[in-house]
């Protein structure tokens, strides 16, 4: 079964941390030096979300079509709930093609110092959200 | 010994190995039903006289070589690339051969991919795993020992508008045949057999010492280290000693195996990075390179640095084992030695066009190359210009 019941539970989480993130300078600052936009794809359920560091500030958006992504993502909205815990082992599930990767690969390997501080985030985000149910922890 | 979580081990290409096989290669066309072949060379391959030899056998074979494309040059690009796969298209090739070198065969893998797949290259299937369906036959006839291209799912092509190396990483890409004749690498130059032999070396090196690796990579990587070790010398004196060369083609071989699962780290980033941005040919940037990319590694990989000093015949006794791993480090400095003065290889980035003003950018660019996250030590900006100024 889906860690998330539908899309919209998996926007809220994954959206809303995306959107936590972009206000965290820590993380958000590195990401509007790469100036890339990243799509990520989920499925079970199916969702996009498109981070757009391209301007001045992060935009996060779901379901959106109009952005031309720099990168693109591919993975199960599991996949990336165990990402975001630290407890996806990167090049396994590359190897697995658990997650693929669409684009410059050196773009997306220059993310992963910005997003490091991310993994100690995402486990209090779901408890301080109402998320607690999700926190793979409890 | 530790196992990791998780590895695989999934090495679908035939491997041939024979002195002159590449002049009769009809069995093992039959087995992949290739009929109208398509030849992707370079114009200095095109001159030898194993090449004509290898086209005049295919076409004693009932097979037919279709067209052949040589406008392929050292960096090979994106436009090459179309190109090639344009030509091929309209001569209706079933399949692809590529004789030559690591640009050769990158180039080749393009052109298939091309060739087979409904879409475009760059916007469609660069990254990891794109591709969405077996491509077309392809055979590959190293001709350097080093690349190890032959049996790897990476294709490195440059994209000349923005002047970068794009990376295209699939299962797909992996050859069919691989045709390992130590003949065709008989005219290599000392030089050149030096820098793609350290090249094989740091793929063997690095593929040992990574997070990825395996109880299966490091059994071939070892053993490529123990091939190139006994023979890279003797490649570069004698041009001709036959058993040499076939061994270095087994061992870069061997090692391009390795590092098709675990991969390579800092070294190659470094390597790619002055590549990339002061033009330093790969070998060449790997062969400086890799002595300062063990040491980069040092504090996280004693244990195995020290398997690689015993390897290097260095005994143990009285050692610790900082000391043993330090030891591995100085024999392959010693290496370094040795090829310089037997084969005029550079020791020294200075050497060979970077410019100490180049450093920092060269760093900058290794951070974002994708063989980091594969390295054993985090990969920071300031340890890796250090890195660079010890070997500049």
């Amino acid at each position: 079964m889906a860690v998330f019941e539908n899309a919209e539970v998996l926007e809220k989480i994954l959206g809303g941390f995306f959107r936590l993130l972009s206000g965290t300078p820590e993380v958000a600052d590195k990401l509007i030096k790469a100036k890339l936009i990243i799509k990520f794809h989920y499925t079970e359920p199916d969702l996009t979300l498109t981070v757009d560091c391209s301007g001045d500030k992060v935009e996060i958006s779901a379901n959106d079509d109009t952005k031309k992504p720099t990168v693109e993502m591919f993975m199960k909205a599991e996949i990336a709930h165990k990402f975001w815990y630290g407890k996806v082992n990167l090049t396994a599930a590359l190897a697995r093609r658990q997650m693929t990767a669409k684009g410059p690969i050196p773009k997306i390997m220059a993310l992963l110092p910005a997003i490091k501080p991310a993994y100690a985030i995402y486990p209090k985000y779901l408890d301080d959200n109402g998320f607690e149910k999700y926190n793979i922890h409890k | 010994m530790q196992l990791t979580d998780f590895f695989q081990f999934h090495a679908p290409t035939k491997i041939v190995y024979g002195p002159g096989l590449a002049r009769d290669l009809e069995a093992e066309l039959n087995d992949l039903k290739a009929r109208r072949i398509f030849v992707i060379t370079d114009n200095h391959v095109q001159q030898m006289d194993f090449y004509q030899e290898t086209i005049d056998g295919i076409n004693r074979t009932g097979a037919q070589v279709v067209g052949v494309f040589s406008d392929v040059p050292a960096n090979s690009g994106l436009k090459t690339v179309k190109q090639g796969a344009t030509l091929g298209s309209e001569l209706e090739a079933d399949s692809i051969l590529a004789i030559g070198g690591g640009s050769v065969i990158d180039t080749a893998k393009g052109v298939n991919a091309e060739m087979s797949l409904a879409g475009d290259l760059m916007t469609d299937f660069c990254g990891t795993h794109t591709m969405p369906h077996p491509l077309n036959p392809l055979i590959v006839i190293p001709t350097t020992a080093g690349t190890g291209s032959e049996v790897t799912l990476v294709a490195v092509i440059m994209n000349e508008e923005e002047k970068t190396k794009m990376a295209f990483v699939d299962r797909y890409l992996v050859p069919n045949l691989a045709v390992l004749d130590p003949e065709v690498t008989l005219s290599m130059p000392p030089y050149l057999t030096a820098s793609t032999g350290m090249d094989a070396m740091a793929h063997a090196v690095e593929a040992y010492l990574g997070v990825d690796a395996s109880p299966y990579s490091d059994a071939l990587a070892l053993q490529a280290m123990v091939m190139i070790r006994d023979n890279i010398v003797k490649a570069c004196q004698d041009g001709q000693n036959i058993e040499a060369r076939g061994n270095m083609l087994v061992a870069s071989n061997l090692a391009g195996v390795a590092f098709s699962h675990s991969m390579v780290g800092v070294g190659h980033g470094m390597a790619h990075s002055c590549g990339g941005l002061c033009g330093v040919p790969h070998g060449v940037a790997n062969h400086i390179l890799l002595p300062y990319a063990m040491r980069y590694n040092l504090n996280a990989c004693e244990d195995r640095l020290g398997v690689l000093a015993r390897l290097f015949f260095i005994k143990g006794t009285g050692l610790t084992g900082r000391e043993l791993a330090e030891k591995a480090i100085d024999a392959v400095f010693e290496l370094q030695r040795e090829l310089a003065r037997g084969a005029g290889m550079p020791v020294r980035l200075s050497q060979v066009g970077v410019k100490e003003k180049d450093l920092p950018e060269i760093a900058t660019a290794t951070l974002s190359d994708g063989t980091c996250i594969y390295n054993p030590r985090e990969v920071v900006y300031e340890e890796v210009l250090q890195s660079l100024k010890e070997a500049f």
